[in-house]
This record gives C-alpha cells, structure tokens and sequence, in this order.
C-alpha cells in the first residue's frame, strides 16, 4: 500500500473538517462582521482538499486544476471580506470611513 | 462510497446549513452565507470529481471558483445601496 492514500486522507478529513468549521461558525455567530470571518477559514479548508487530490494523483490534470481551485480560493478570501466589510459599512454608515474617524476622535481611556 | 464521496455528502449537507441562513438571516448575513456556500460547493464539485474518476469535470470547479467570487463581488457591490 502506497503512502499516499493514507496521506490523503488525513488531509481531507483536515479539509472538510475546516469547512464544516467554518460552516459552524457562521451559524453560530450573530453579527454579521463575525460571520465574516469564517469566509476565509473555508478557502483553507478547500486548499487542504486540493493537496490531498494532488497528493493522490500526483501532478496530473486533476492535481493540477485541483491546486490551481485552491489557491484562488485562498487568495480570493481576504479580498472578499475586505470588500464585502466595505460595502456594509457603506450601507450601514453612508461612508466606510465614518467609524474609523469617530473611532480617532474619541479619547482614548 | 469512497472517501472522496463521503466527504462531499458531508458538505453537501453543511451546504444546507448555509442555504438556511441565506433564507432566513438578513440581507447582508445572507450575503456572508452565499460567500461560504460558494467555497464549499466549489470543494463538492473537486471531490466528485475525484471520487466519480471523471477527471475533466473538474474544470466545473475551476469555473465556479472564479464565477463564484466575482458573483459574490458583485452582490457586495450592489449591497453598498441598491439591496
């Protein structure tokens, strides 16, 4: 039996479970902005996934688009929630800036 | 089943899960679902893939990463004041 079956599977199971993290944790959250956070944390997840492809099928057209998958997903995640946090404040505030500037002009404790 | 297809039945039932809070939060805690739902569809369609042994199908989920984020820019865009 070759190493990388067992291999393989370690790494999916570490996958799905960080995105059924994930998936927890954005049922679990009440505020929007927290929920935000796990967006990320599933991008993780689906890299794990893909590793484990690669390291099953060696580099080969699956392995390939399978990493190529992952690392989108990865480099996709701060930019969405960055984006998303953005235009929230947007509708919420009118502006995203408006809380960081209450946020100076408050004396600090 | 392999494992490959256990594991997409285990997210495909964490898909539900999302779907919920997408129907049943508020607009912009539906847009955090969706944003999560994309992701692990995304890592359904790679595992049927490989646990179906269909190797091109895989270019499904090459397409939906990609779609799938610039789909959720653009709700976060359209949130800012038309949603």
């Amino acid at each position: 039996m070759s190493w990388r079956w067992p291999v393989a599977i370690v790494l999916l199971c570490c996958g799905a479970g960080l995105e059924l993290v994930a998936v927890a944790g954005l049922c679990a959250m009440r505020d929007v902005y927290d929920r935000l956070h796990y967006v990320g944390l599933a991008g993780f997840g689906a890299l794990l996934v893909a590793v484990a492809i690669v390291v099953r099928e060696s580099f080969s057209l699956i392995g390939d688009k399978a990493l190529l998958v992952g690392v989108i997903l990865v480099a996709a995640g701060p930019v969405l929630v960055q984006s998303t946090t953005r235009s929230l404040l947007i509708r919420e505030h009118g502006d995203w800036r408006k809380r960081l500037d209450d946020a100076e002009e408050t004396p600090r404790a | 089943m392999n494992a490959w297809e256990i594991a997409a039945a285990a997210l495909g039932f964490a898909l539900i899960a999302c779907a919920l809070v997408a129907v049943l939060a508020g607009p912009a805690h539906g847009l955090a679902a969706v944003e999560v739902g994309s992701v692990l569809l995304t890592t359904i369609l790679m595992l049927l893939s490989q646990g179906f042994h269909r190797q091109p199908f895989i270019d499904l989920a090459v397409v939906f990463a990609v779609m799938g984020t610039i789909g959720s820019l653009t709700f976060a865009r359209m949130m800012e004041r038309q949603l």
